[in-house]
């Protein structure tokens, strides 16, 4: 089909032609993962356990960063109808900026259409294989107003040309015991692979969610050095122990090393 | 002088809040009986009484609060059955209308004919009423008042027939009450007095209540005009078979109904888009926008209702009527169906005085330009529901949290609001299913866990079954009871929570509602 070609052609000209648009932005704790934020134009896959809430996380970012004047940006949310909107709220989204459109049967690639012309991010769980003409008009739609599509379900993986993969390693929740406490905050360890983050990839410890619902670093903060007194302990006087052992050396020795 | 005919619906604001006569019945307003049924009527209830002495005379009495917006609307359907009759229908005010009867009455053959008439189509119509005729408003009102169902004044007789009446009937207490003092007791006394005397005496509302005792009329009645018919329409001949040719056409037809609303100073909050077909379908949607649309938005939503319904009809060849066969090419997408496009009308509605438009400075998000014309073609494809804005709600679970609303509609007002005790800390769960799946939660020897009235848990849970799929469970924690709604047993709920950490790292929030345990939300 020459004229398919030609019309393919011009658009990717039309795309070099105009001025790199804006990265999309991501939450701060997400920039060690994905610098800069995302690639406007390029798909990223969400994979395995948690990718929901990286999915909650991109959102965040958009909605609270985004925008023409980065006052905060649209987002649509095409197929996932269990969207936790209260946990995006609390990892910073403005939910009156999130368009759902829960069911979009087989119409999904018109919606997400739509879509890609209005808003800054489209998160997307196909309900079916994604066939090639569609995948080729929305990428294209995608590069040209420079949204991104993120891709989450079991069909995510179907989709081709997708610059930047996101899943979670070591996920650790906290908090809970047996019969008491509560859920406070999972430690995880983000990893971003492909072509936008080359070699071994990204890695980044973070707190997805804390316990205040937001994302945090999790960097292992170490404690100041600081002077411990000795122990006065007078003649004669019992001496206490620390509870925890050695304490006083260890923290000396850490500030050392 | 003109002769009226006055149909009056007999306590009407009792009628508009659903008490019918024969039941004993009252509306207040501000702890007085603003009107009362007949039966209430009988047993002594009167206008303007306290509602302790109307209650102590009549101890069963239906009380209601006084609704003038259901008088209103509901007073709709008697306008509406008198105008079957003669176009031109004066409200008077929720319960009284009235409509010249000069003309009419030489249509239907006689005043008394039209008066039958008037009142037999209004009772047909489902409420009681009394019409009367005479020279001018008042005396007419009276009139449909008068008798059994309402009499007809001859021409010139108005003064006669209202001399009787006591001077309350010009609802003037204060003039009522001084010309009572001076010994001045009926409407035909009044009358009898000098009008300019009377004038001198009491200013200009006192002579207008005498020229309303002398059965003269203070003003003309006025019928309202009928509602200009601001819808545009353009029809095709031959039948346009390209979608292109129909949106050009709307757009014309866009600019036309932007002139005319321009012109009535009004502007319309939705569009209601019509196509017909050769064969006869007819293709209805209506369009809401937030601002004006222009007349590019028009044609660009006429273009959008063609492409969904066309690509909303089977496809080729598996078409069970076999009303057409396109070749498979790209100009069949754009081939007549149906017959063709054969007349397309724009029509207004919800109009509104058109005030100009104030966006929103700060605070508010206003839905851009873009995201709004997006929202609407998914709802061209999909439906108005189809696209939501969740709207954080009160509530105690994650997903009774969020309200969604469809893009373009208002957030409804009467959210929950409050303090939830008991509401789920953060961090809330990233996964909430609508509808929970079943799970099984067991202890160490295999036996479901179960949780007692006064929330105590059998044993500690060892193992959570979701699907078929066990995972042993290495951290729980809970019962949390909500028990909600507990004085309406129809939407009475008792439930307890517990958060479950498995052993392949995912958390979950689990219910236990009459013995049965649902996964309500994921921790992802």
């Amino acid at each position: 089909m020459p004229e398919a070609a030609l019309r393919d052609l011009a658009r990717s000209l039309e795309h070099a032609s105009a001025p790199p648009a804006r990265a999309v932005p991501v939450l701060p704790a997400l920039r060690p993962v994905i610098p800069g934020g995302l690639r406007p134009g390029s798909a990223a896959r969400l994979g395995g356990p948690g990718a929901a809430s990286l999915a909650l996380a991109l959102v965040a970012g958009v909605s609270r960063h985004g925008g023409e004047d980065g006052a905060g940006g649209w987002c649509g949310i095409v197929g996932v109808p269990s969207f936790g909107v209260v946990a995006a709220a609390g990892m910073g989204a403005e939910p009156e900026r999130l368009l759902l459109v829960d069911d979009p049967g087989d119409r999904w690639p018109d919606v997400v259409a739509a879509l890609a012309e209005a808003v800054e991010l489209v998160l997307l769980c196909p309900p079916e294989r994604p066939g090639a003409a569609a995948v080729r008009r929305l990428s294209a739609l995608a590069r040209k107003h420079g949204s991104v599509l993120a891709l989450t379900g079991p069909f995510a993986r179907d989709w081709p040309g997708v610059r930047l993969d996101l899943r979670i390693d070591g996920a650790a929740w906290e908090g809970v015991g047996d019969g008491h406490g509560r859920l406070r905050g999972r430690r995880v360890r983000v990893v971003a692979e492909g072509r936008d983050a080359p070699g071994r990839g990204r890695r980044a410890d973070l707190w997805l969610p804390a316990a205040d619902g937001t994302v945090r670093p999790a960097v292992p903060v170490r404690p100041p050095l600081e002077i411990v007194p000795p122990p006065a302990v007078k003649d004669g006087a019992p001496v206490h122990t620390r509870r925890d052992g050695e304490a006083a050396v260890v923290r000396i020795r850490e500030g050392i090393a | 002088m003109t002769r009226v005919l006055a149909v009056w619906c007999p306590d009407w604001p009792v009628t508009a809040v659903g008490v019918d006569a024969g039941t004993a019945g009252a509306v207040v307003a501000q702890g007085r009986i603003a009107a009362c049924s007949a039966a209430a009527r009988a047993e002594g209830v009167r206008r303007g009484q306290r509602l302790r002495d109307a209650q102590r005379r009549c101890p069963d009495l239906v009380v209601r609060e006084r609704d003038t917006d259901a008088e209103g609307r509901l007073f709709e359907a008697v306008v509406e059955a008198v105008a079957g009759l003669t176009p031109r229908v004066e409200v008077v005010r929720p319960g009284l209308c009235a409509i010249a009867a000069h003309g009419p009455a030489r249509f239907y053959g006689g005043e008394e004919a039209l008066r039958v008439l008037v009142q037999d189509t209004v009772v047909e119509a489902g409420y009681d009423c009394g019409s009367g005729i005479a020279d001018g408003l008042f005396a007419a009102e009276l009139a449909a008042r008068a008798g059994q169902g309402g009499v007809v004044v001859p021409e010139g007789g108005a003064a006669a027939f209202l001399a009787p009446y006591p001077l309350s009937v010009l609802d003037r207490p204060e003039l009522a009450d001084l010309l009572a003092r001076l010994g001045i007791r009926t409407l035909g006394a009044f009358a009898e007095l000098p009008s300019g005397h009377v004038a001198g005496r009491f200013g200009t509302d006192g002579a207008l209540a005498h020229r309303l005792a002398r059965g003269e009329e203070p003003r003309p009645i006025a019928p309202v005009r009928a509602a200009a018919d601001l819808s545009v329409r353009a029809a095709f001949d031959p039948p346009a078979g390209h979608a292109e040719q129909v949106v050009f056409a709307a757009k014309r037809l866009a600019d036309e109904l932007h002139a005319g609303l321009a012109a009535a100073g009004l502007a319309c909050v939705r569009l209601e888009v019509e196509a017909g077909f050769a064969d006869g379908h007819v293709v209805r949607r209506l369009w809401r926008h937030d601002g004006r649309l222009s007349a590019l938005a028009v044609a660009e939503r006429v273009r959008w209702q063609l492409s969904a319904w066309r690509d909303g009809r089977p496809a080729a060849g598996t078409d069970p009527e076999g009303i057409e066969a396109p070749a498979g090419e790209e100009a069949a997408q754009e081939a007549a169906v149906w017959g063709g496009v054969t007349w397309l009308a724009l029509a207004p509605d919800q109009l509104v005085p058109d005030g100009g438009r104030q966006e929103a400075l700060w605070g508010r998000t206003a839905v851009t330009d873009r995201v709004a014309r997006a929202a609407d073609r998914i709802q061209g494809l999909l439906g108005h529901g189809a696209i939501t804005r969740p709207v954080l709600a009160g509530g105690r679970g994650p997903g009774e949290q969020v309200v969604r609303v469809p893009v373009g509609d208002l957030p409804p007002g009467n959210l929950p609001d409050g303090p939830w005790p008991g509401r789920l800390a953060a961090p809330a769960p990233a996964v909430v299913p609508v509808a929970a799946p079943e799970a099984e939660l067991v202890d160490a020897d295999g036996a479901p866990v179960v949780v007692s009235a006064r929330c105590a848990v059998s044993a500690p849970p060892a193992a959570l079954v979701v699907g078929g799929r066990p995972a042993a469970v290495t951290g729980w924690t809970g019962p949390w009871p909500a028990d909600e709604r507990w004085w309406d047993p129809a939407q009475a709920r008792r439930r307890a929570r517990f958060q479950v950490v498995t052993d392949d790292g995912a958390a979950h929030l689990l219910t236990v509602e009459h013995g049965h345990w649902h996964v309500e939300a994921t921790y992802d």
